[in-house]
């Protein structure tokens, strides 16, 4: 076991409470709630032995409320808490930045707070450092939805080495879109929509969908990935991804949650296997450019939009996986001494 | 939801942008001592909205007529894109028989019945009479709907949380618009409020809560039409909270030396900002620019112009259109 183990936490203060609260029927999960997950995360933290703790800083009260709680002498055994020493934007790069500074105190493994769109933003930033996610965004294709005491545990197992990340971790997919000489990563799927509006982000208008890139597809998905559940599930741990097609006056119709409490039925035109690191292009001549849900980049006519899936993702924990294995480690049985 | 029109809604923020400017110009030019605020030509406090256009302008475009609005002490973008006459809004802030109020109100108590709006100067208390206004018209049986606009400091107060309450209960047309604009007066939001977010606190009332970020128009509008296309379709009330920008003092005299981001507010200004995502469009030239500009700056001169033009009130007035 590893002394001095130390875990980062990402926490997003904007994840949930975006438009899909008025025009589907999005949760709400509030600030005090994301400061309770993170409770029971270092709950769990602490029990399997890690020392410290180091967070996200934030203007959206989430740091303040963990600080907070983590005074009171009910959290006296907790991990020690600090801050990322950080300039907040209120805007994505506060993640970004987060996640970079972790990585560079080496921590043991990162804890990530927020929808898709959150986790998203860690592509390419955290190497191999094994991060572990709790839902508290909207369609939550990506992350688990395991309780967070039980990810605290599993974050600790490994941050401590007690259980080998090696054998309970995977290298998630993820899409690259390129456009002209712009590109962005996806976790869970690119989508290019009719108009030019990036307005309020998320994708809610089914009407305006006309071509959809998977990384996996489950059939119990909420969002865009949905849409490749219902047609041909892909797993995560598949090396490939799926292509869909659409077109309202398509004769093959499904049924599909684009978002919570919002069911559309879609015409698809065509439904093909994506293959990794092989390029796709993007047939639409003008539109938008969504990743993981979020409408991010407008293209003008004639820009050329291709479409490569790829295994360099983030490091994932698989949580129910990581407890499996441990349970099996002599140190974490009862009656040892798991604080070293 | 209605169309999106980039051009108006550029042109009026540019409007009132220019409308704030010049009030602020207006309100300084002769008040001696400075600090007295009941000298110069226009008497009493004055609390300017530039920078929060994306807020008003973002909501109105959805607004028909026989809507409301009730606006707090910070009224005049609302009252703007709202279509309250220029003229008669600038002559009331100058303390002019021409004014909506015939001089008695001032700028924090603008009323214009005949484009329901109102707005007073004690925090919060826009929000049960936008409920009144949204039960008045469920009773009617029409479909329009009631703004309640007000700060996030406000939102601390009593009144906000009894009008959520109320307007959930009666499932009212009513949208709360918070203008989160990090400042109330000189109190920052984690010194106040429990919660980060006035959009979590919707959750506890079982109405839809949004945050929109970043003080975008667009996104504004998106949220804005939603929750206005919701209400009028009678599945009641929603709160919508911007994340704006007070760009300047709290009211005109605040030297702000509690801001610690004062050095950076100009580099968050929405309207050059909207300005250039819309060049990238190809929806406005730089011609376009001058020629929104040149109108603004007419159209205020000119209500300024009116309004100094227009008698003060005569001692006596003081006994007219008042209850007792």
């Amino acid at each position: 076991m590893v002394r001095n183990a130390t875990v980062g936490i990402i926490a997003n203060p904007a994840s949930s409470r975006d438009i899909r609260r008025i025009v589907a029927r999005g949760p709400a999960t509030t600030t005090n709630d994301k400061i309770n997950s993170l409770a029971r995360l270092m709950e769990g933290l602490a029990a399997t032995g890690v020392s410290r703790v180091v967070s996200m800083s934030d203007a959206g009260g989430i740091a303040q409320g963990l600080a907070s709680i983590a005074q009171k002498a009910t959290a006296s055994h907790w991990p020690e808490l600090s801050f990322v020493d950080q300039e907040i934007s209120h805007s994505p790069t506060d993640t970004i930045n987060a996640a970079r500074a972790m990585c560079e105190q080496g921590v043991g493994a990162i804890v990530v707070l927020g929808g898709d769109g959150t986790n998203r933003l860690l592509l390419g930033e955290t190497g191999d450092t094994p991060v572990a996610s709790i839902s508290t965004g909207t369609n939550n294709a990506f992350p688990r939805r395991d309780e967070p005491t039980v990810v605290g545990f599993a974050a600790g197992y490994v941050a401590t080495s007690t259980v080998d990340p090696a054998v309970c971790t995977y290298r998630a997919k993820s899409l690259t879109v390129t456009a002209g000489e712009e590109s962005m990563g996806a976790l869970v799927d690119v989508a290019i929509v009719d108009g030019d509006r990036i307005a309020s982000g998320a994708v809610w208008d089914a009407g305006s969908l006309r071509e959809v890139f998977l990384c996996f597809a489950e059939p119990d998905a909420v969002g865009l990935s949905s849409i490749g559940g219902h047609l041909q599930p892909v797993g995560r741990d598949e090396p490939n991804g799926l292509h869909v097609q659409l077109d309202a006056t398509a004769r093959q119709r499904i049924t599909v949650p684009i978002a919570p409490g919002l069911i559309r039925e879609l015409g698809i035109a065509s439904v093909a296997t994506l293959p990794p690191d092989t390029t796709v292009e993007v047939r639409a001549q003008a539109g938008v450019i969504s990743v993981d849900g979020e409408r991010s980049m407008r293209f003008a006519p004639g820009t050329p939009i291709s479409v490569t899936l790829n295994a360099r993702g983030p490091r994932v924990l698989d949580v129910p996986l990581a407890m499996s294995h441990a349970i099996q480690t002599p140190t974490t049985t009862k009656g040892e001494d798991t604080h070293g | 939801m209605g169309d999106l029109d980039r051009l108006a809604m550029y042109t009026q923020m540019v409007r009132i942008r220019q409308y704030e400017s010049r009030i602020m110009q207006e309100y300084h030019a002769d008040k001696s001592p400075a600090w007295d605020i009941g000298a110069g030509l226009i008497p009493g406090e004055m609390h300017l909205a530039a920078g929060q256009e994306p807020a008003a302008v973002g909501v109105c475009a959805h607004l028909k007529k026989g809507d409301a609005i009730t606006a707090p002490h910070r009224p005049h973008h609302f009252a703007l894109a709202h279509g309250v006459d220029m003229n008669k809004m600038t002559a009331e802030i100058y303390g002019r028989t021409g004014g909506l109020c015939k001089g008695k109100g001032g700028h924090m108590h603008l009323f214009d019945p005949e484009n329901h709006f109102s707005c007073s100067g004690i925090i919060a208390q826009g929000l049960p009479v936008a409920c009144g206004q949204a039960m008045a018209f469920k009773r009617k049986g029409t479909d329009n709907v009631a703004i309640a606009v007000t700060g996030e400091g406000a939102a601390n107060q009593g009144a906000f949380h009894e009008s959520l309450n109320l307007a959930a209960v009666w499932n009212l047309p009513v949208i709360f618009v918070i203008e989160d604009n990090d400042w109330a007066i000189s109190v920052p939001k984690d010194a106040s409020t429990a919660g980060a977010s006035n959009a979590d606190r919707a959750a506890g009332y079982g109405m839809p809560g949004v945050r929109v970020e970043d003080n975008d128009v667009e996104a504004m509008f998106e949220a804005a039409g939603a929750a206005i296309d919701r209400a009028r379709a009678g599945d009641g009330p929603s709160l919508i909270e911007i994340h704006t920008l007070r760009l300047f003092g709290h009211f005109e005299g605040d030297a702000q030396a509690y801001r610690p981001e004062l050095e950076t507010v100009n580099d968050r200004d929405p309207i050059p900002k909207y300005a250039a995502s819309l060049k990238e469009l190809g929806e406005l030239s730089d011609d376009q620019i001058a020629a929104i500009q040149a109108d603004a700056d007419a159209e205020v001169d000119a209500a300024i112009e009116f309004a100094k033009s227009s008698p003060e009130p005569a001692p006596e007035d003081a006994l007219l259109h008042v209850f007792a």
